[in-house]
C-alpha cells in the first residue's frame, strides 16, 4: 500500500490521470502492473479500479444500477455484473438504500459508491484518490479497514491519494511525496518515521541537570525541552537504554519515561514540501521526472 | 447489514469484448431515459401519424378491387396532393404506381410527422446524455473504464439512434411490410424491394446529422436547458429564415404568389427557387436529401450541396464533441 503525498497543485490527481492514459503525455514510458505504459493504457485501465477525487455519479440510476452498469463497462455480463454489483455493494456497508437514485445520496455514501464501483471488476490495482473525504470518524475508520482488508488478504496493491495524514498513517507500508510534480521522497514510512540519529526522549522527576551533566560527558548530544519537560538524548538506540539507566541511578535521577524519538509524518511533509528533505529517490534518478506526465494541455 | 455478507470474493469470470462497451453506454442511456413517463408517452404519440400512410397504403391496395376507391384515390392525388401525373399514372396501371405510391406515402410520413417528432424527441433527450454526465462529472466513471471517446460518443448517440428508429424507421418498415400483406400478391416485392433500402437510408440521413447536432450542444454546456434551447432555435430559426428569404425574395422580385386552388401549389412554376436559401434550414436541407433518397425530389438544384451541409455537420460535430471530452478529462 503506498502513499501518494503531495501539496495542492503537485501533481498527484495529474499523475494518477496520465497512468490511466485520460491524459496525453510528452515523453517519457514504463510499465503499470504488466502492460506498457502510455501504450496500454486502456488494458490498464481495464486492471485498475479507480476512485476519482471529484464529486462523480450517473444522474438518474440508483446506486446497485451505478455499479452494475460500471461492471458491464468492464466486461462484465448483465446478470453477473448485477451479482457481483451486490457483492461489492455489501462489501462497502450499503443496504436496502442501494435501490435509491444516487442524486439523494448524502457525500459519505457517494464515497463508498466509488469504491464499490472501483472494486467490481476485481482489479488487482487500486487508486483512491481521497476515498476517505466526506466520511464520518465511523465510516472513516471502516473504508480504512476494508483498503487494508483488500492489501492483507486479498493481495490488492493500493495507491492512496490524499491530505489525510492519519489515513496514511494507518493503512500504508510506503510513501510517495510530489512536489511540483516531482518525486521528492520515496520510502518505507517505517524508514521515514525513524530519525537520521537514532534517538531518545526521556521525562525525569525533579532536577534534569545531573543527568544531562553525566550523558553529555559521555559525548552524546543532549537537549532540554522545557514545554515538554523532556531531555533529547543523540546517539542512543532503543537497545541501548540499560546505559541510561544506570546514568541515572548515578545521578540519582529519577526517570519517568523513555521512548524513542520518531518523526511525523506531518514533519516530513512540512518538510519534503518546503523542500528541506528528499529521501529514497537518489539512488535511482529515473524515478525523479514526474513531469514527463503532466498533461499536453 | 445483509444477511448473506460474503465479504470481498476475487472474481475470475469471461469478459466481454471491449468494442461491445458502447453498446452497454447505449443500452443504459436507453433505460435511464425509458423511466420516464412522459418519454414512453411520447413515443407511443409518435407512433400515431403512420396510422395516415397506413390508411393510404390499404386504399391503394383496396381499390384494385374496388373501382370508386380508386376514382376517390385518383382525385384525391390529382387534387389535394398535387399530383395529377401519379393519378393517370393509377389509372392507367396499377402495378406500376404502386412503388411511387407507396415511396410517397413513406417519404411524406419521414418528411413531415416524423421530422417534427424528431426535433421534439431529440431536443428532450439529448441535453440530458452528455450535459448531465459534464454536469456530475459521470464521464471520470465512464472513462475510468477502457473506453476511448469516440466509444463514448457513439454509446450516447446510440440512444438517441434508438429512440430516431423507434419513431421513424421501425414504423416506416412496418408500413412496407402492411403493404406487402394488403397487397395481391407477394410479387409486389419484386416491385419494391429497394423500399426497405431507402427507408434504412433515409434513416440514416435523419439520424447521423441531426444526433451529432444535438450531441455538440448538448457537449458545450453543463446546463441542459441551454442546450435544449440552442437545438429548437436551430430548427425554428432555419425553418423560419428560410421561409422568409424564400418567399420574400420572389415577391420583392415581382413575383405575385398563386391564385388560392386546391392542393399544394409549385411554386418553381411561379419563378420562386426553393433551392436557393435551402441550406440555411437544417429541416429543408433534410427534406431535400430524404426525397433523394426516395427517388422523389422534385426541385431543380443539385442535392449534392444538402448531402454536403449534412456530412460536414456530421463530421465536424464529432471533432467538437471529441475535442470537448478530451479537455474536460484535462481538467
Amino acid at each position: 500500500m503506498t502513499g501518494l503525498l503531495g501539496p495542492n497543485g503537485s501533481g498527484k490527481s495529474t499523475l494518477i490521470k496520465a497512468l490511466l492514459g485520460l491524459l496525453h503525455t510528452h515523453a517519457g514510458n514504463g510499465r503499470v502492473l504488466d502492460f506498457k505504459w502510455p501504450r496500454d493504457t486502456k488494458a490498464i485501465r481495464d486492471s485498475i479500479g479507480y476512485l476519482p477525487e471529484d464529486d462523480c455519479y450517473i444522474a438518474g440510476l440508483e446506486g446497485i444500477e451505478s455499479v452494475s452498469l460500471m461492471a458491464q463497462l468492464s466486461g462484465l455480463a448483465g446478470r453477473e455484473g448485477l451479482r457481483r454489483s451486490h457483492e461489492m455493494m455489501d462489501f462497502c456497508g450499503f443496504g436496502e438504500e442501494r435501490y435509491r437514485e444516487v442524486e439523494s445520496y448524502s457525500t459519505g455514501m457517494r464515497q463508498k459508491l466509488k469504491f464499490a464501483q472501483a472494486l467490481v471488476h476485481d482489479p488487482p490495482l487500486l487508486i483512491l484518490d481521497e476515498p476517505t473525504t466526506g466520511l464520518d470518524p465511523d465510516q472513516r475508520m471502516a473504508m480504512l479497514r476494508r483498503i487494508r482488508t483488500l492489501a492483507t488478504r486479498h493481495g490488492k496493491s493500493v495507491i492512496l491519494s490524499t491530505h489525510i495524514l492519519p489515513d496514511v498513517k494507518t493503512v500504508c507500508d510506503h510513501v510517495v511525496i510530489l512536489v511540483g510534480g516531482t518525486v521528492r521522497v520515496i520510502d518505507t514510512l517505517e524508514n521515514l518515521s525513524r530519525p537520521v540519529e537514532p534517538t531518545m526522549h526521556v521525562s525525569v522527576i525533579g532536577d534534569h541537570a545531573a543527568l544531562a551533566r553525566r550523558v553529555s560527558s559521555e559525548g552524546h548530544r543532549v537537549d532540554w525541552h522545557p514545554k515538554t519537560a523532556t531531555l533529547r538524548i543523540g546517539g542512543i538506540d532503543p537497545d541501548q537504554t540499560q546505559r541510561l539507566w544506570t546514568w541515572a541511578a548515578e545521578t540519582e535521577t529519577a526517570i519517568r519515561r523513555m521512548e524513542p524519538a520518531v518523526n511525523s509524518l506531518e514533519q516530513i511533509f512540512i518538510e519534503v514540501a518546503s523542500g528541506a528533505l528528499t529521501a529514497g529517490i537518489d539512488a535511482d534518478p529515473s524515478l525523479n521526472p514526474v513531469e514527463v506526465v503532466r498533461a499536453r494541455s | 447489514m445483509p444477511v448473506h455478507d460474503l465479504g470481498y470474493r476475487k472474481w475470475s469470470g469471461a469478459r466481454a469484448d471491449q468494442f461491445l462497451r458502447p453498446l452497454v453506454i447505449a443500452r443504459g442511456g436507453v433505460a435511464l431515459i425509458m423511466k420516464r413517463r412522459w418519454l414512453r408517452m411520447l413515443l407511443v404519440l409518435a407512433w400515431l401519424p403512420v396510422m395516415l400512410p397506413a390508411l393510404g397504403i390499404f386504399a391503394f391496395e383496396f381499390s384494385s378491387t374496388e373501382p370508386d376507391m380508386q376514382r376517390m384515390i385518383v382525385s384525391t392525388v390529382s387534387g389535394p396532393l398535387g399530383r395529377p401525373d401519379l393519378g393517370a399514372l393509377i389509372l392507367a396501371d396499377m402495378e406500376s404506381a404502386r412503388h411511387e405510391v407507396w415511396s410517397t406515402l413513406i417519404l411524406a410520413y419521414f418528411r413531415y410527422p416524423q421530422l417534427f417528432a424528431m426535433v421534439g424527441l431529440i431536443g428532450l433527450i439529448a441535453p440530458l446524455l452528455i450535459s448531465y454526465d459534464l454536469r456530475t462529472k459521470a464521464y471520470l466513471m465512464y472513462f475510468s473504464r477502457p473506453l476511448t471517446p469516440t466509444q463514448y460518443i457513439v454509446g450516447k448517440s446510440a440512444v438517441i439512434w434508438f429512440f430516431l428508429a423507434v419513431v421513424a424507421t421501425v414504423p416506416a418498415l412496418l408500413l412496407y411490410v402492411i403493404g406487402v400483406l394488403l397487397s395481391p400478391d407477394l410479387s409486389v416485392i419484386t416491385q419494391t424491394w429497394d423500399i426497405p433500402l431507402r427507408i434504412l437510408a433515409a434513416s440514416v440521413v435523419l439520424m447521423l446529422p441531426t444526433t451529432t447536432l444535438a450531441v455538440v450542444y448538448s457537449s458545450l454546456t453543463a446546463e441542459s436547458r441551454y442546450a435544449t434551447f440552442a437545438w429548437f432555435a436551430t430548427w425554428a430559426m432555419g425553418f423560419v429564415a428560410y421561409q422568409f428569404l424564400t418567399f420574400t425574395t420572389a415577391a420583392m422580385s415581382g413575383q405575385r404568389p398563386p391564385r388560392r386552388r386546391r392542393g399544394p401549389v409549385n411554386w418553381e412554376e411561379y419563378g420562386v427557387d426553393l433551392d436557393r436559401w435551402r441550406l440555411l434550414s437544417p429541416y429543408h436541407t433534410l427534406g431535400k436529401v430524404e426525397a433523394w433518397v426516395f427517388g422523389l425530389d422534385t426541385t431543380a438544384a443539385s442535392v449534392v450541396p444538402a448531402i454536403g451541409v449534412l456530412a460536414g455537420i456530421t463530421v465536424i460535430g464529432f471533432w467538437i464533441v471529441h475535442r470537448r471530452i478530451v479537455a474536460r478529462l484535462s481538467v
